[in-house]
């Protein structure tokens, strides 16, 4: 049981030319399960394997139950890590795997045998405890190498993800097992994965971290429970990394502002008005608003299919995706970012280069300014 | 498998098949000609694969037993094979053990550690290998002969001179060893160090026994060069009872008297020691040894 404190980390591989991992601060409290999200080449395992002691930190402390970790080995920080590749030792029975590092540590016969046996029930491996790792299927192998980190009791578990090897039936059979054994054991741990479904079931806090521009001070983008991080992101990057298929932008530029709505004129002259807080700036700049796929609102049978008004704007369908429970349908908008996405639960097909006209609820809209910084959303709930 | 093959497959097969039983003929023929002459009485290069009046002559003599001629008279071994035979695996065994340690550590130190000019003296091993030890023979010699005025165990005419010279074909199988260690995914011993392992246990508790193919393989390889190696001994050795096998067959063939039966039994016990060997050491060379360990 330990807390895990993160402040200004940061780490260069080349004498500080460039940065992976720039001024990332973080308290992650005892007991909590917290994912790191993010892109490919956003340095979130790196991050990962510098608190576990495998890549030194460049600078910044690092400490664990309140104590600087900066210098201490893997070992010696009583950390457990869970490789996405399993590296199980091949050459040893799953038990050896197992009792591998109590055996380095020269514990009693009898403590090892314990400590085995009780990992091996929780995970139902017992059956399993003679084989090597290469009779084992992929989610028996990643069993064993969560069991090898749990008999040493570590104060924090890392897992450098761990589901992402193995097929979506069994991806999600773990990730309820993982959930489960989280809350048996209740310890601190630290789950990477690129895989926000992963991250918003099991994670208490989430922490989306983006590749680091030349200009970034810091790769943390936002941190926070899944639902906030969703409700309410802290910009473009966390809004549309987080939700899938993405967030749809729209490009525009204020109208008027006010602490409950403002009205923004798209790049095409629609008017839309959103539940936002945007007093901090003045009319005339320039914004974007953002709107999820399920969020839009489109009727086909309706009779102003090419009606064009407030909160109305007329797209053009490019592309569907019918899934047979929802479809996703790829609209084309002279003021939006790439395509707009527009969630519908009718599953039949629409013509292509048919123009459709869709509502963007003001409640469910974001707004963000230039730089991508949210303004703070008006009339949400509290919880959120 | 049920896959369609061309009609014509038929003859190609059969094409195939003679061009390796000639093969093989080719390849066969020197080792069977061998066996032949040591088995042949007198000393004759020439003559037919199945000896026609066999007699066990050279074997008597090679293994140090007097052989008694047909007129009763007695010849008495010429040279005590056997020692050299007891040298050659003596030179062969050590070196390789020797070879195989030194060639596995740095092996590890230039398949994981990062330090600098490491790509540079891995390019500088393999050229410097690529010169042949003949070229080294004089500066072997003036080496050896001055350590052995300080350490006379180690200086000319010894068998531990021979021995640490071998080691020099050390880059080679740094280089093979290096190539296997490689292919062994890093995250094993990034595991071994989170369960506690110093950086020598993760070697030698993990990566060294799924590494166990590569090294049977580096030692009968540094074994085979060992025992049939010939210009560095032969300038090293002097005396009747240090040398090697390779360098004391040689005896055999003086100038004006060519022993060629004696020869060839000398031959065939140096094969013998690298056959043991590679029998022995055939049950290591194992596939799929770091199978199931990751996956990625």
């Amino acid at each position: 049981m330990a807390e895990v404190k993160l402040s200004g980390i940061s780490k260069s591989y080349d004498g500080g030319k460039t940065w992976v991992i720039k001024d990332v601060n973080l308290s992650i409290n005892d007991g909590e399960f917290v994912a790191f999200v993010g892109p490919s080449g956003c340095g979130k395992s790196t991050l990962l394997r510098m608190i576990c002691g495998l890549e030194d930190i460049t600078s910044g402390e690092l400490s664990i139950k309140g104590e600087r970790v900066n210098d201490l080995s893997p070992h010696e920080r009583h950390v457990g890590m869970v490789f996405q590749s399993y590296a199980l030792y091949p050459h040893m029975t799953v038990e050896k795997n197992m009792a591998f590092g109590l055996k380095l540590a020269k514990a009693d016969e009898s403590v090892i045998d314990q400590r085995v046996n009780d990992a091996a029930r929780m995970l139902q491996l017992e059956t399993f405890l003679p084989r090597k790792p290469k009779a084992l299927s992929g989610g028996q192998r990643q069993r064993v190498a969560i069991g090898r980190s749990i008999v040493q009791q570590p104060s924090v578990f890392l897992f450098d993800e761990p589901l992402s090897n193995l097929d979506v039936s069994l991806r999600v059979q773990m990730r309820q097992e993982l959930a489960g054994l989280h809350r048996r054991l209740k310890t601190t741990s630290i789950y990477v994965t690129h895989d926000q479904v992963e991250a918003m079931t099991l994670a208490d806090r989430i922490v989306v971290l983006s590749p680091l521009g030349p200009k970034d001070s810091t790769n943390l983008e936002q941190v926070g429970p899944p639902l906030e991080l969703y409700n309410r992101p802290a910009n473009m990057f966390v809004a549309g990394f987080i939700g899938s298929p993405q967030m749809n932008f729209l490009d525009g530029h204020l109208e008027s502002s006010g602490t409950e709505r403002a009205v923004i004129t798209l790049k095409t002259g629609d008017t839309v008005e959103v539940n936002c807080d945007a007093h901090s700036a003045k009319a005339g700049d320039k914004v974007f608003v953002g709107i999820r796929p399920e969020h839009i609102s489109a009727q086909f049978s309706s009779m102003d299919n090419n009606e064009s008004g407030k909160n109305r704007i007329l797209t053009k369908i490019v592309a569907e995706e019918l899934l047979g429970s929802e479809s996703f349908i790829y609209c084309h908008h002279e003021a939006a970012l790439g395509a707009i996405i527009i969630r519908v639960m009718e599953i039949t097909s629409k013509p292509h280069d048919q123009s459709l006209s869709v509502s963007l609820p003001p409640k469910c809209c974001h707004l963000f300014n230039e730089e991508g910084t949210a303004f703070p959303r008006a009339g949400l709930p509290e919880v959120f | 498998m049920a896959m369609v093959q061309p009609r014509n497959l038929k003859y190609r097969v059969w094409c195939a098949r003679v061009g390796l039983w000639a093969f093989l003929a080719v390849t066969l023929f020197p080792f069977f000609m061998i066996i032949s002459i040591s088995f042949r009485a007198g000393n004759f290069a020439t003559g037919s694969l199945i000896p026609e009046n066999p007699s066990l002559e050279h074997w008597s003599l090679a293994l140090g037993i007097p052989w008694v001629n047909a007129d009763g008279s007695i010849t008495e071994p010429f040279f005590p094979v056997l020692t050299w035979l007891w040298n050659s695996i003596k030179v062969a065994f050590f070196s390789s053990a020797l070879i195989l340690i030194l060639s596995t550590s740095s092996a590890y130190a230039f398949a994981r550690l990062r330090f600098r000019f490491r790509e540079h003296m891995l390019t500088a091993m393999m050229i410097l290998q690529m010169f042949p030890a003949v070229l080294a023979l004089v500066a072997i010699h003036a080496l050896f002969e001055k350590i052995g005025h300080y350490l006379p165990w180690l200086g000319l005419n010894s068998l531990s001179a021979v021995t640490i010279s071998y080691i020099g074909g050390l880059a080679l199988h740094i280089w093979l060893i290096k190539g296997y260690f490689e292919t062994i995914d890093n995250s094993l011993e990034e595991a071994a160090a989170i369960d506690g392992a110093t950086p020598w246990q993760a070697f030698r508790l993990v990566l060294l026994p799924l590494s166990v193919p590569i090294l049977a393989v580096v030692f009968i390889l540094a074994f085979i060069t060992a025992i049939g190696e010939y210009p560095v001994a032969s300038v090293l050795l002097h005396s009747m009872d240090k040398l090697t096998l390779a360098v004391g067959s040689r005896q055999y063939l003086n100038p004006q008297n060519y022993l060629w039966g004696d020869f060839a039994a000398a031959a065939i016990l140096s094969g013998l020691p690298i056959t043991i060997i590679f029998v022995l050491c055939q049950r290591w060379i194992v596939g799929g040894l770091t199978a199931g360990g990751v996956k990625g």
